[in-house]
Protein backbone atom coordinates (compact mmCIF):
# COMPACT_ATOMS: atom_id res chain seq x y z
CA UNK A 1 0.00 0.00 0.00
CA UNK A 2 3.01 1.97 -0.55
CA UNK A 3 0.95 4.59 -3.02
CA UNK A 4 -1.07 5.06 -0.74
CA UNK A 5 1.09 6.40 1.75
CA UNK A 6 2.06 8.45 -1.63
CA UNK A 7 -2.07 10.11 -1.37
CA UNK A 8 -2.10 10.58 2.23
CA UNK A 9 1.14 12.58 2.07
CA UNK A 10 -0.08 14.74 -0.97
CA UNK A 11 -3.34 15.26 1.40
CA UNK A 12 -1.37 17.02 4.02
CA UNK A 13 0.19 18.64 1.46
CA UNK A 14 -3.04 20.52 0.37
CA UNK A 15 -4.28 21.40 3.54
CA UNK A 16 -1.33 23.11 3.87
CA UNK A 17 -1.70 24.95 1.13
CA UNK A 18 -4.99 25.90 1.94
CA UNK A 19 -3.82 26.61 5.47
CA UNK A 20 -5.52 26.00 8.99
CA UNK A 21 -9.02 25.78 8.71
CA UNK A 22 -9.15 29.56 9.76
CA UNK A 23 -6.77 30.61 6.63
CA UNK A 24 -8.74 28.51 4.41
CA UNK A 25 -11.65 30.20 5.76
CA UNK A 26 -9.99 33.83 5.02
CA UNK A 27 -9.18 33.12 1.49
CA UNK A 28 -13.14 31.50 0.87
CA UNK A 29 -14.66 35.09 2.40
CA UNK A 30 -12.67 37.13 0.08
CA UNK A 31 -13.88 34.94 -3.19
CA UNK A 32 -17.46 35.01 -1.54
CA UNK A 33 -17.32 39.25 -0.87
CA UNK A 34 -15.12 39.38 -4.46
CA UNK A 35 -17.69 37.43 -6.20
CA UNK A 36 -19.13 40.16 -8.25
CA UNK A 37 -15.29 40.77 -10.10
CA UNK A 38 -15.11 36.45 -9.66
CA UNK A 39 -17.42 36.13 -12.05
CA UNK A 40 -15.88 38.18 -14.71
CA UNK A 41 -12.29 37.53 -13.87
CA UNK A 42 -13.06 33.68 -13.95
CA UNK A 43 -12.62 33.00 -17.27
CA UNK A 44 -9.28 35.44 -17.23
CA UNK A 45 -8.00 33.53 -14.36
CA UNK A 46 -7.72 30.57 -16.61
CA UNK A 47 -6.29 32.90 -19.63
CA UNK A 48 -3.63 34.26 -17.48
CA UNK A 49 -2.70 31.16 -16.77
CA UNK A 50 -2.31 29.77 -20.18
CA UNK A 51 1.01 29.56 -22.00
CA UNK A 52 2.49 31.56 -24.44
CA UNK A 53 2.96 30.80 -27.77
CA UNK A 54 6.73 30.60 -29.36
CA UNK A 55 5.29 34.32 -30.95
CA UNK A 56 3.81 35.67 -27.66
CA UNK A 57 7.26 34.80 -25.68
CA UNK A 58 9.68 36.21 -28.67
CA UNK A 59 7.42 39.43 -29.11
CA UNK A 60 8.38 40.47 -25.36
CA UNK A 61 11.83 40.18 -26.42
CA UNK A 62 14.08 43.26 -26.92
CA UNK A 63 15.20 43.79 -30.82
CA UNK A 64 18.73 43.14 -30.20
CA UNK A 65 18.01 39.57 -28.71
CA UNK A 66 16.01 38.72 -31.55
CA UNK A 67 19.02 40.27 -34.30
CA UNK A 68 21.35 38.04 -31.99
CA UNK A 69 19.00 34.74 -31.77
CA UNK A 70 18.31 35.12 -36.15
CA UNK A 71 21.98 34.66 -36.12
CA UNK A 72 21.21 31.04 -36.62
CA UNK A 73 19.84 29.71 -39.13
CA UNK A 74 17.80 26.91 -36.70
CA UNK A 75 15.83 29.85 -34.81
CA UNK A 76 15.23 31.44 -38.64
CA UNK A 77 13.90 28.08 -39.45
CA UNK A 78 11.71 27.58 -36.17
CA UNK A 79 10.61 31.36 -36.44
CA UNK A 80 9.91 30.71 -40.02
CA UNK A 81 7.74 27.71 -39.21
CA UNK A 82 5.77 28.69 -36.57
CA UNK A 83 4.86 31.73 -38.87
CA UNK A 84 0.76 32.09 -39.98
CA UNK A 85 0.34 30.55 -43.37
CA UNK A 86 0.29 33.92 -44.69
CA UNK A 87 3.40 35.68 -43.36
CA UNK A 88 5.55 32.31 -44.93
CA UNK A 89 4.10 32.78 -48.30
CA UNK A 90 5.57 36.50 -48.07
CA UNK A 91 8.55 35.69 -46.23
CA UNK A 92 9.45 33.42 -49.19
CA UNK A 93 8.35 35.56 -51.97
CA UNK A 94 10.37 38.44 -50.92
CA UNK A 95 13.58 36.37 -49.70
CA UNK A 96 15.49 36.62 -52.58
CA UNK A 97 14.58 40.46 -53.28
CA UNK A 98 17.59 42.76 -52.25
CA UNK A 99 15.43 45.92 -51.79
CA UNK A 100 12.43 47.12 -50.41
CA UNK A 101 9.61 45.90 -51.76
CA UNK A 102 6.68 48.66 -51.86
CA UNK A 103 3.90 48.00 -49.23
CA UNK A 104 1.05 48.79 -51.32
CA UNK A 105 2.96 45.41 -53.68
CA UNK A 106 2.68 43.31 -50.46
CA UNK A 107 -1.10 44.36 -49.90
CA UNK A 108 -2.19 43.18 -53.51
CA UNK A 109 -1.10 40.03 -53.06
CA UNK A 110 -4.08 39.37 -50.93
CA UNK A 111 -7.51 40.09 -52.27
CA UNK A 112 -9.71 42.71 -50.65
CA UNK A 113 -11.94 40.88 -48.11
CA UNK A 114 -8.70 39.46 -46.89
CA UNK A 115 -7.01 42.61 -45.73
CA UNK A 116 -7.83 41.83 -42.52
CA UNK A 117 -5.91 38.76 -42.40
CA UNK A 118 -2.86 41.06 -44.26
CA UNK A 119 -3.11 43.08 -41.46
CA UNK A 120 -2.48 40.63 -38.48
CA UNK A 121 0.20 39.21 -40.56
CA UNK A 122 2.24 42.30 -41.58
CA UNK A 123 1.82 43.40 -37.19
CA UNK A 124 3.28 39.93 -36.86
CA UNK A 125 6.35 39.83 -39.10
CA UNK A 126 6.88 43.65 -37.61
CA UNK A 127 6.93 42.37 -33.98
CA UNK A 128 9.07 39.31 -34.74
CA UNK A 129 11.64 41.82 -36.47
CA UNK A 130 11.23 39.51 -39.64
CA UNK A 131 10.96 42.67 -41.92
CA UNK A 132 11.06 46.44 -41.23
CA UNK A 133 9.77 49.22 -42.67
CA UNK A 134 11.89 51.45 -45.33
CA UNK A 135 11.34 53.87 -48.01
CA UNK A 136 11.70 52.80 -51.44
CA UNK A 137 13.05 55.31 -53.50
CA UNK A 138 10.34 57.99 -54.73
CA UNK A 139 9.13 57.97 -51.02
CA UNK A 140 6.89 54.90 -51.19
CA UNK A 141 6.58 53.35 -47.90
CA UNK A 142 7.99 49.55 -48.37
CA UNK A 143 8.91 46.38 -46.32
CA UNK A 144 12.07 44.94 -46.09
CA UNK A 145 13.06 41.89 -44.52
CA UNK A 146 15.74 42.10 -41.48
CA UNK A 147 19.27 41.54 -43.08
CA UNK A 148 19.96 39.07 -40.35
CA UNK A 149 17.04 37.06 -40.53
CA UNK A 150 17.38 36.79 -44.50
CA UNK A 151 20.75 35.87 -44.79
CA UNK A 152 20.34 33.07 -41.87
CA UNK A 153 16.70 31.77 -43.64
CA UNK A 154 18.30 31.42 -46.78
CA UNK A 155 20.88 29.37 -45.33
CA UNK A 156 18.63 27.47 -43.45
CA UNK A 157 16.68 26.67 -46.52
CA UNK A 158 19.44 26.71 -48.95
CA UNK A 159 22.03 24.69 -46.87
CA UNK A 160 25.75 25.87 -45.94
CA UNK A 161 27.58 27.91 -43.63
CA UNK A 162 29.01 26.73 -41.07
CA UNK A 163 27.61 23.56 -39.48
CA UNK A 164 25.48 23.02 -37.00
CA UNK A 165 26.53 23.46 -33.50
CA UNK A 166 25.05 20.09 -32.40
CA UNK A 167 27.56 17.48 -34.08
CA UNK A 168 26.50 13.75 -34.42
CA UNK A 169 28.41 11.27 -33.06
CA UNK A 170 30.92 9.63 -35.20
CA UNK A 171 31.73 6.52 -33.98
CA UNK A 172 28.60 4.91 -33.13
CA UNK A 173 27.09 3.70 -29.57
CA UNK A 174 28.80 0.63 -28.13
CA UNK A 175 25.11 0.50 -25.94
CA UNK A 176 22.59 2.85 -28.69
CA UNK A 177 18.94 3.63 -27.09
CA UNK A 178 16.13 3.22 -29.14
CA UNK A 179 12.82 5.38 -29.08
CA UNK A 180 10.47 3.52 -26.64
CA UNK A 181 13.65 3.55 -24.12
CA UNK A 182 13.91 7.66 -24.62
CA UNK A 183 10.31 7.99 -24.40
CA UNK A 184 10.12 5.90 -21.39
CA UNK A 185 13.19 7.86 -20.04
CA UNK A 186 11.80 11.04 -20.92
CA UNK A 187 7.88 10.45 -19.50
CA UNK A 188 10.27 9.02 -15.90
CA UNK A 189 12.13 12.03 -15.35
CA UNK A 190 8.97 14.55 -16.23
CA UNK A 191 6.82 12.98 -13.98
CA UNK A 192 9.56 13.03 -11.42
CA UNK A 193 9.35 16.92 -11.61
CA UNK A 194 5.04 16.27 -10.90
CA UNK A 195 6.03 13.54 -8.30
CA UNK A 196 7.64 16.37 -6.63
CA UNK A 197 4.78 18.91 -7.17
CA UNK A 198 2.27 16.53 -5.56
CA UNK A 199 4.37 15.65 -2.55
CA UNK A 200 4.47 12.02 -2.91
CA UNK A 201 7.71 10.96 -1.70
CA UNK A 202 8.46 7.41 -3.09
CA UNK A 203 10.82 9.20 -6.05
CA UNK A 204 14.09 10.40 -5.86
CA UNK A 205 13.71 13.69 -5.30
CA UNK A 206 14.93 16.55 -7.67
CA UNK A 207 17.48 19.22 -7.56
CA UNK A 208 17.98 22.50 -5.47
CA UNK A 209 18.05 23.93 -8.57
CA UNK A 210 14.49 22.73 -10.00
CA UNK A 211 12.94 23.42 -6.55
CA UNK A 212 13.63 26.55 -7.24
CA UNK A 213 12.54 26.95 -10.16
CA UNK A 214 9.14 25.58 -9.37
CA UNK A 215 8.72 28.54 -6.86
CA UNK A 216 10.11 30.99 -9.24
CA UNK A 217 7.48 29.92 -11.96
CA UNK A 218 4.99 30.11 -8.73
CA UNK A 219 3.65 26.80 -8.82
CA UNK A 220 5.23 26.25 -5.63
CA UNK A 221 5.72 28.48 -2.56
CA UNK A 222 7.53 27.98 0.47
CA UNK A 223 4.89 27.02 3.64
CA UNK A 224 5.08 30.17 5.67
CA UNK A 225 5.67 27.78 8.98
CA UNK A 226 8.27 25.42 7.80
CA UNK A 227 9.63 26.71 4.82
CA UNK A 228 9.10 23.56 2.65
CA UNK A 229 8.04 24.10 -0.96
CA UNK A 230 4.03 23.49 -0.97
CA UNK A 231 1.78 24.07 -4.20
CA UNK A 232 0.14 26.98 -5.30
CA UNK A 233 -3.46 27.33 -7.08
CA UNK A 234 -1.12 27.96 -10.32
CA UNK A 235 0.60 24.50 -9.71
CA UNK A 236 -2.53 22.26 -9.44
CA UNK A 237 -3.87 23.79 -12.73
CA UNK A 238 -0.23 23.21 -14.34
CA UNK A 239 -0.68 19.94 -13.23
CA UNK A 240 -3.91 19.05 -14.91
CA UNK A 241 -2.61 20.17 -18.08
CA UNK A 242 -0.56 17.98 -20.70
CA UNK A 243 2.73 17.16 -21.38
CA UNK A 244 3.40 19.56 -24.39
CA UNK A 245 2.30 22.35 -22.42
CA UNK A 246 3.61 22.32 -18.94
CA UNK A 247 7.75 21.65 -20.49
CA UNK A 248 6.92 24.62 -22.49
CA UNK A 249 5.61 26.84 -19.66
CA UNK A 250 8.45 25.12 -17.61
CA UNK A 251 10.96 25.72 -20.22
CA UNK A 252 9.65 29.89 -20.64
CA UNK A 253 10.26 30.01 -16.66
CA UNK A 254 13.37 28.73 -16.80
CA UNK A 255 14.97 30.94 -19.36
CA UNK A 256 13.18 33.70 -17.32
CA UNK A 257 16.50 32.68 -14.48
CA UNK A 258 18.87 31.67 -17.10
CA UNK A 259 21.01 34.83 -16.27
CA UNK A 260 20.95 33.39 -12.84
CA UNK A 261 23.50 30.51 -13.85
CA UNK A 262 25.55 32.43 -15.91
CA UNK A 263 23.75 31.41 -19.03
CA UNK A 264 23.17 33.35 -22.26
CA UNK A 265 19.76 33.61 -23.03
CA UNK A 266 20.63 33.49 -27.12
CA UNK A 267 22.84 30.89 -26.28
CA UNK A 268 20.47 28.86 -24.44
CA UNK A 269 17.57 29.50 -27.10
CA UNK A 270 19.49 28.67 -30.22
CA UNK A 271 20.27 25.22 -28.32
CA UNK A 272 16.88 24.84 -27.81
CA UNK A 273 15.49 25.11 -31.40
CA UNK A 274 18.74 23.41 -32.46
CA UNK A 275 17.23 20.09 -30.47
CA UNK A 276 13.85 20.81 -31.57
CA UNK A 277 15.34 20.02 -35.11
CA UNK A 278 17.10 17.21 -33.95
CA UNK A 279 16.30 13.27 -34.78
CA UNK A 280 14.56 11.36 -32.44
CA UNK A 281 16.13 8.09 -31.28
CA UNK A 282 19.74 9.37 -32.53
CA UNK A 283 23.05 10.64 -30.53
CA UNK A 284 24.33 13.26 -30.44
CA UNK A 285 28.13 14.79 -29.45
CA UNK A 286 28.93 17.28 -26.67
CA UNK A 287 32.27 17.92 -28.50
CA UNK A 288 32.84 21.75 -29.04
CA UNK A 289 29.77 22.78 -26.34
CA UNK A 290 31.24 25.42 -24.42
CA UNK A 291 31.21 25.04 -20.84
CA UNK A 292 27.59 27.15 -19.81
CA UNK A 293 26.22 24.74 -22.20
CA UNK A 294 26.91 21.68 -20.77
CA UNK A 295 25.39 23.12 -17.81
CA UNK A 296 22.41 23.80 -19.47
CA UNK A 297 22.65 20.23 -21.06
CA UNK A 298 22.58 18.19 -17.56
CA UNK A 299 19.60 21.14 -16.61
CA UNK A 300 17.36 19.79 -19.53
CA UNK A 301 18.62 16.29 -18.59
CA UNK A 302 17.46 16.53 -15.10
CA UNK A 303 14.13 17.67 -16.88
CA UNK A 304 13.68 14.52 -19.42
CA UNK A 305 14.62 16.64 -22.37
CA UNK A 306 17.39 14.49 -23.15
CA UNK A 307 19.22 11.69 -22.00
CA UNK A 308 22.78 11.13 -21.33
CA UNK A 309 24.33 7.45 -19.72
CA UNK A 310 27.27 9.20 -18.34
CA UNK A 311 27.53 12.68 -17.68
CA UNK A 312 30.74 12.68 -19.29
CA UNK A 313 30.24 10.35 -22.28
CA UNK A 314 30.35 12.94 -24.61
CA UNK A 315 26.80 11.56 -25.98
CA UNK A 316 23.21 12.59 -25.81
CA UNK A 317 20.23 11.67 -26.94
CA UNK A 318 17.71 14.52 -27.49
CA UNK A 319 14.13 13.05 -26.10
CA UNK A 320 10.73 13.43 -27.51
CA UNK A 321 9.89 16.35 -24.85
CA UNK A 322 12.78 18.00 -26.85
CA UNK A 323 11.40 17.75 -29.73
CA UNK A 324 8.37 19.83 -29.81
CA UNK A 325 9.34 22.54 -27.76
CA UNK A 326 9.19 25.12 -30.12
CA UNK A 327 6.14 24.45 -31.68
CA UNK A 328 4.52 24.98 -27.67
CA UNK A 329 0.85 24.94 -27.72
CA UNK A 330 0.36 24.15 -30.80
CA UNK A 331 1.84 21.03 -30.86
CA UNK A 332 -0.76 18.16 -30.79
CA UNK A 333 1.33 15.16 -32.87
CA UNK A 334 4.16 14.25 -31.76
CA UNK A 335 3.26 14.19 -28.07
CA UNK A 336 3.88 11.04 -26.10
CA UNK A 337 0.94 9.16 -26.42
CA UNK A 338 -0.63 8.21 -23.46
CA UNK A 339 -3.61 5.98 -23.33
CA UNK A 340 -7.02 7.25 -21.34
CA UNK A 341 -6.94 5.22 -18.07
CA UNK A 342 -10.00 6.82 -16.50
CA UNK A 343 -13.33 5.12 -15.96
CA UNK A 344 -15.95 7.61 -14.51
CA UNK A 345 -19.67 5.71 -13.61
CA UNK A 346 -22.94 7.40 -12.91
CA UNK A 347 -22.14 6.58 -9.04
CA UNK A 348 -19.12 8.85 -8.99
CA UNK A 349 -16.76 6.07 -8.87
CA UNK A 350 -13.31 7.29 -10.41
CA UNK A 351 -11.50 3.59 -11.84
CA UNK A 352 -7.98 4.64 -12.94
CA UNK A 353 -6.34 1.97 -14.27
CA UNK A 354 -2.66 2.47 -14.02
CA UNK A 355 0.17 1.62 -11.98
CA UNK A 356 1.58 5.55 -11.73
CA UNK A 357 1.64 7.07 -8.45
CA UNK A 358 1.61 10.17 -10.31
CA UNK A 359 -1.44 9.59 -12.33
CA UNK A 360 -3.26 7.96 -8.89
CA UNK A 361 -2.01 11.02 -6.96
CA UNK A 362 -3.75 13.30 -9.96
CA UNK A 363 -6.78 11.69 -9.28
CA UNK A 364 -6.89 12.10 -5.87
CA UNK A 365 -6.47 15.61 -5.79
CA UNK A 366 -10.45 15.39 -5.91
CA UNK A 367 -11.50 12.11 -5.70
CA UNK A 368 -11.43 10.36 -2.38
CA UNK A 369 -9.11 7.34 -2.77
CA UNK A 370 -10.42 4.14 -1.75
CA UNK A 371 -8.42 1.10 -3.23
CA UNK A 372 -5.50 1.00 -4.24
CA UNK A 373 -4.25 -2.77 -6.31
CA UNK A 374 -1.43 -2.71 -8.99
CA UNK A 375 -2.97 -1.84 -12.14
CA UNK A 376 -6.13 -0.24 -10.68
CA UNK A 377 -6.88 2.92 -8.05
CA UNK A 378 -10.76 3.14 -7.11
CA UNK A 379 -11.73 6.37 -5.95
CA UNK A 380 -15.24 8.19 -5.66
CA UNK A 381 -15.81 12.10 -5.82
CA UNK A 382 -17.42 13.36 -3.26
CA UNK A 383 -18.56 16.61 -2.03
CA UNK A 384 -15.91 16.99 0.61
CA UNK A 385 -13.22 16.06 -1.83
CA UNK A 386 -14.31 18.30 -4.86
CA UNK A 387 -14.91 20.82 -2.17
CA UNK A 388 -10.96 20.71 -0.98
CA UNK A 389 -10.33 20.64 -4.69
CA UNK A 390 -12.35 23.72 -5.22
CA UNK A 391 -10.43 25.66 -2.35
CA UNK A 392 -7.11 24.73 -3.45
CA UNK A 393 -8.28 26.65 -6.67
CA UNK A 394 -9.05 24.08 -9.38
CA UNK A 395 -11.76 24.57 -10.99
CA UNK A 396 -15.07 22.51 -11.93
CA UNK A 397 -13.86 22.72 -15.33
CA UNK A 398 -10.33 21.91 -14.93
CA UNK A 399 -11.09 18.59 -13.00
CA UNK A 400 -14.27 17.86 -15.76
CA UNK A 401 -11.85 18.24 -18.77
CA UNK A 402 -9.20 16.02 -16.84
CA UNK A 403 -11.49 13.60 -16.39
CA UNK A 404 -12.48 13.59 -20.10
CA UNK A 405 -8.95 14.07 -21.48
CA UNK A 406 -7.62 11.26 -19.82
CA UNK A 407 -11.05 8.44 -20.16
CA UNK A 408 -10.91 5.40 -20.82
CA UNK A 409 -10.66 4.50 -24.40
CA UNK A 410 -13.88 2.65 -23.28
CA UNK A 411 -15.45 5.25 -22.34
CA UNK A 412 -14.74 6.71 -25.31
CA UNK A 413 -15.91 4.38 -27.44
CA UNK A 414 -19.47 4.67 -25.20
CA UNK A 415 -19.87 8.23 -25.72
CA UNK A 416 -20.82 11.23 -26.91
CA UNK A 417 -20.75 12.21 -23.89
CA UNK A 418 -17.69 10.93 -22.80
CA UNK A 419 -18.65 11.18 -19.07
CA UNK A 420 -21.73 10.87 -17.20
CA UNK A 421 -23.75 14.22 -17.53
CA UNK A 422 -25.16 13.56 -13.85
CA UNK A 423 -21.76 13.68 -12.41
CA UNK A 424 -20.50 16.15 -15.12
CA UNK A 425 -23.29 18.27 -13.95
CA UNK A 426 -22.87 17.68 -10.00
CA UNK A 427 -19.43 19.00 -10.02
CA UNK A 428 -20.42 22.16 -11.85
CA UNK A 429 -23.30 22.40 -8.92
CA UNK A 430 -20.45 22.00 -6.45
CA UNK A 431 -18.74 24.72 -7.29
CA UNK A 432 -21.44 26.69 -8.05
CA UNK A 433 -22.78 26.04 -4.43
CA UNK A 434 -19.93 28.07 -2.79
CA UNK A 435 -20.97 31.49 -4.26
CA UNK A 436 -24.75 31.06 -3.27
CA UNK A 437 -24.24 34.36 -1.65
CA UNK A 438 -22.99 37.71 -3.46
CA UNK A 439 -21.68 40.30 -0.48
CA UNK A 440 -21.18 43.79 -1.10
CA UNK A 441 -19.81 46.01 1.04
CA UNK A 442 -22.20 48.92 0.58
CA UNK A 443 -24.56 52.19 2.33
CA UNK A 444 -27.70 52.19 2.56
CA UNK A 445 -29.96 54.97 1.77
CA UNK A 446 -33.29 55.25 3.09
CA UNK A 447 -36.66 57.51 4.27
CA UNK A 448 -36.28 59.78 1.74
CA UNK A 449 -38.85 62.81 2.05
CA UNK A 450 -39.87 62.89 -1.52
CA UNK A 451 -40.00 60.96 -4.55
CA UNK A 452 -38.50 63.88 -6.44
CA UNK A 453 -35.65 63.51 -4.47
CA UNK A 454 -34.94 59.86 -4.68
CA UNK A 455 -35.16 59.78 -8.23
CA UNK A 456 -32.54 62.70 -8.42
CA UNK A 457 -30.25 61.13 -5.96
CA UNK A 458 -30.78 57.39 -7.19
CA UNK A 459 -30.12 58.65 -10.98
CA UNK A 460 -26.94 60.20 -10.11
CA UNK A 461 -25.39 57.12 -8.39
CA UNK A 462 -26.66 54.79 -11.03
CA UNK A 463 -24.75 57.99 -13.77
CA UNK A 464 -21.90 57.12 -11.86
CA UNK A 465 -21.78 53.57 -11.86
CA UNK A 466 -22.00 52.97 -8.04
CA UNK A 467 -26.14 52.04 -7.49
CA UNK A 468 -26.20 48.13 -6.97
CA UNK A 469 -29.67 48.42 -5.66
CA UNK A 470 -32.64 50.19 -6.05
CA UNK A 471 -36.74 50.16 -5.09
CA UNK A 472 -38.71 53.07 -6.26
CA UNK A 473 -41.38 52.37 -3.68
CA UNK A 474 -40.14 51.94 -0.92
CA UNK A 475 -37.22 54.99 -1.51
CA UNK A 476 -34.21 52.75 -0.25
CA UNK A 477 -31.41 52.19 -2.50
CA UNK A 478 -27.67 51.24 -1.85
CA UNK A 479 -24.67 52.21 -3.22
CA UNK A 480 -20.76 50.91 -3.57
CA UNK A 481 -18.77 51.72 0.02
CA UNK A 482 -16.46 53.45 -2.48
CA UNK A 483 -19.16 55.74 -3.65
CA UNK A 484 -20.44 56.70 -0.80
CA UNK A 485 -18.51 59.98 -0.72
CA UNK A 486 -19.30 60.67 -3.56
CA UNK A 487 -22.80 60.88 -3.49
CA UNK A 488 -22.91 62.30 -0.17
CA UNK A 489 -21.02 65.34 -1.84
CA UNK A 490 -23.44 65.42 -4.22
CA UNK A 491 -26.64 65.17 -2.07
CA UNK A 492 -25.25 68.15 0.01
CA UNK A 493 -24.94 70.00 -2.93
CA UNK A 494 -28.36 69.80 -4.30
CA UNK A 495 -29.82 70.66 -0.74
CA UNK A 496 -28.22 73.69 -0.95
CA UNK A 497 -29.12 74.43 -4.33
CA UNK A 498 -32.92 73.71 -2.93
CA UNK A 499 -32.70 75.79 -0.19
CA UNK B 1 -33.63 64.29 5.82
CA UNK B 2 -32.46 61.03 4.77
CA UNK B 3 -31.34 57.94 6.56
CA UNK B 4 -27.62 56.26 5.65
CA UNK B 5 -26.76 53.26 6.94
CA UNK B 6 -23.18 51.14 6.43
CA UNK B 7 -23.35 47.87 5.72
CA UNK B 8 -23.21 44.83 3.53
CA UNK B 9 -25.67 44.20 0.81
CA UNK B 10 -26.65 40.23 0.69
CA UNK B 11 -27.97 38.55 -2.91
CA UNK B 12 -29.00 35.92 -2.60
CA UNK B 13 -31.74 32.87 -3.36
CA UNK B 14 -35.25 33.26 -1.40
CA UNK B 15 -34.16 29.73 0.33
CA UNK B 16 -30.77 31.24 1.76
CA UNK B 17 -32.93 34.54 2.28
CA UNK B 18 -35.21 32.39 4.44
CA UNK B 19 -32.15 30.94 6.44
CA UNK B 20 -30.78 33.96 7.18
CA UNK B 21 -34.25 35.35 8.50
CA UNK B 22 -34.27 32.65 10.96
CA UNK B 23 -31.16 33.06 12.60
CA UNK B 24 -32.24 36.50 12.78
CA UNK B 25 -35.49 35.69 14.13
CA UNK B 26 -34.06 32.98 16.71
CA UNK B 27 -30.55 35.54 17.26
CA UNK B 28 -28.68 32.35 16.77
CA UNK B 29 -25.25 34.22 16.60
CA UNK B 30 -25.69 36.33 19.57
CA UNK B 31 -27.67 39.16 18.29
CA UNK B 32 -30.01 40.52 15.45
CA UNK B 33 -28.17 41.62 12.43
CA UNK B 34 -30.27 42.70 9.61
CA UNK B 35 -30.37 45.82 9.13
CA UNK B 36 -33.53 45.52 6.58
CA UNK B 37 -35.45 43.32 4.33
CA UNK B 38 -35.06 44.77 0.94
CA UNK B 39 -36.59 42.14 -1.57
CA UNK B 40 -37.23 38.47 -1.63
CA UNK B 41 -33.35 38.38 -3.26
CA UNK B 42 -31.63 40.86 -1.27
CA UNK B 43 -31.30 41.92 2.35
CA UNK B 44 -29.30 44.32 3.77
CA UNK B 45 -27.14 43.20 7.04
CA UNK B 46 -24.27 44.99 9.66
CA UNK B 47 -20.52 44.53 8.40
CA UNK B 48 -19.57 42.94 11.81
CA UNK B 49 -21.68 39.78 11.74
CA UNK B 50 -19.91 38.45 8.17
CA UNK B 51 -17.13 36.33 9.16
CA UNK B 52 -19.62 34.60 11.99
CA UNK B 53 -21.90 33.81 9.51
CA UNK B 54 -20.20 32.63 6.61
CA UNK B 55 -19.05 29.87 8.74
CA UNK B 56 -22.40 29.37 10.10
CA UNK B 57 -23.53 29.21 6.07
CA UNK B 58 -20.98 26.69 6.10
CA UNK B 59 -22.01 24.55 8.62
CA UNK B 60 -25.25 24.64 7.46
CA UNK B 61 -24.23 23.63 4.07
CA UNK B 62 -22.52 20.75 5.65
CA UNK B 63 -25.61 19.57 7.78
CA UNK B 64 -28.17 19.91 4.49
CA UNK B 65 -25.78 17.73 2.30
CA UNK B 66 -25.27 13.85 2.60
CA UNK B 67 -22.94 11.48 1.36
CA UNK B 68 -23.97 10.43 -2.42
CA UNK B 69 -22.73 6.77 -1.62
CA UNK B 70 -22.38 4.56 1.48
CA UNK B 71 -18.97 4.41 2.27
CA UNK B 72 -17.82 0.81 3.38
CA UNK B 73 -15.07 1.66 6.23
Amino acid sequence: MGGLHGVSTRRAAVTLAAGSGGRAFGIKCKCIVMADAGKASKQNQSKTFQCKNLHDYLKTLPASTLDRLYNHPTTCLAVYRELPEIGRHYVIRILFVEQPVPQAVVASWLSQENSKEHNEVTKVLKELQVWQEAPIPGGLPGWILNPIFKKNCRMALLGGGRANCIQSQLDADSKPRDIPFLDQYATERWECVLHYMVGSQQQEGISADAVRLLLHARLMKRDEEDGSPVITREGFQFLLMDTAQQVWHFILQYLDTVQEHNLDLVECLTFLFQLSFSTLGKDYSTQGMSEAMLKFLQHLREFGLVYQRKRKGGRFYPTRLALNIAAGQTSAPGDIERVGYIVVETNYRVYAYTDSNLQVALVALFCEMMYRFPNLAVGILTRDSVRQALRSGITAEQMINFLRLHAHPRMVANGPPVLPPTVVDQIKLWENERDRFNFSEGVLYSQFLSQQDFQVLRDHAQDQGVLIWQNERQRTMVVTKGGHDDVKRFWKRYNRGND
Amino acid sequence: MVNVVKGVLVECDQAMKQFLLHLDETMALGCRFIIQNLDETHLFISADILTTLQSRIDDLMDQVSFPLVEKDS
